[in-house]
């Protein structure tokens, strides 16, 4: 039995990649959480960068790709989320999406295969990201 | 065999439940528990996140902390979620020490087995448990 005082159930064997949804307009988070479950992926949802630092440090969880909106209340936004990730999560992959002209510029440079996506942005151009992602990361 | 020998069982939608938790990890476990159990779940981690949600989608039962982050309360939502969505299950999770206000739905004290949440969302909705 499960409880509260244990971890996050091992995802281990699951058979898709787990995505950790990172924004915090609810309505926004809502509608590409259930496009992406509906696409069959498992789907963790954070409000914050601080939330998502808090599953990633999750020892029993296992994040593929996280999808991270840049603009974000808190003391991270989403470059520093990305910047975390690649120091303490270097097998997990960061797609950055952004409604600002100048962070999509920014997060372009940042990212270095420059996985962005600019707001509003077509459900189905995340699952088209996250295969490109996880297929290299398969091949490398 | 013929067309007319296939018997179609309706398909029940799986009622939405909005999961409503400060704490990432604790919002994020009872939410798969939930899913796995064949509900559809939306997460909310404040009670600004809960309204916004409950009058945007039709929500079937609210699973909501009392301890909130912020100046609302889970009390405080709870009953906003209910005025504004009928009918609408309440089921109110709360700290040790946290009097129980009575009235809206049980009550389940943290920290909880997950299966505890998920046995009683299925009696508040009359839910089969799969199969």
């Amino acid at each position: 039995m499960s409880t509260l005082s244990t971890n996050i159930t091992a995802e281990a064997g699951s058979p898709h990649p787990t995505i950790l949804v990172v924004e915090s307009d609810v309505l926004v988070r809502l509608v590409i959480a259930d496009y992406l479950r509906e696409c069959g992926y498992r789907v963790h949802e954070a409000v914050s960068a601080e939330e998502a630092v808090a599953i990633l440090q999750s020892p029993e969880v296992s994040v593929d790709v996280v999808f991270s909106d840049v603009e974000m209340p808190g003391t991270m936004d989403g470059f520093g989320l990305a910047r975390w990730t690649r120091t303490n999560k270097p097998g997990t992959e960061v797609i950055l999406t952004s409604g600002a002209e100048r962070s999509a510029d920014i997060a372009a440079t940042l990212c270095e295969a420059g996985p962005l996506l600019r707001k509003p942005y077509p459900s189905q151009d995340v699952v088209d990201r996250i295969k490109q992602l996880t297929a290299k990361a398969r091949r490398s | 065999m013929s067309a007319a020998s296939v018997t179609v069982l309706p398909r029940r939608t799986p009622p939405t439940i909005l999961v409503v938790e400060g704490d990432v990890r604790t919002r994020c476990l009872v939410s798969d528990e939930l899913r796995g159990s064949g509900f559809k779940v939306l997460e909310a981690g404040s009670a600004h996140e809960a309204l916004t949600v409950i009058d945007a989608v039709r929500v079937d039962l609210l699973f909501i902390a009392l301890d909130l982050p912020g100046a609302q309360s889970g009390l405080e939502t709870a009953r906003l979620a209910g005025a504004r969505q009928k009918p609408i299950k309440i089921i109110l999770a709360s700290l040790d020490g946290e009097v129980d206000p009575g009235g809206l739905g049980p009550l389940v004290r943290k920290p909880y087995p997950a299966s505890q949440v998920v046995g009683l969302v299925m009696r508040s909705l009359n839910w089969p448990a799969p199969a």
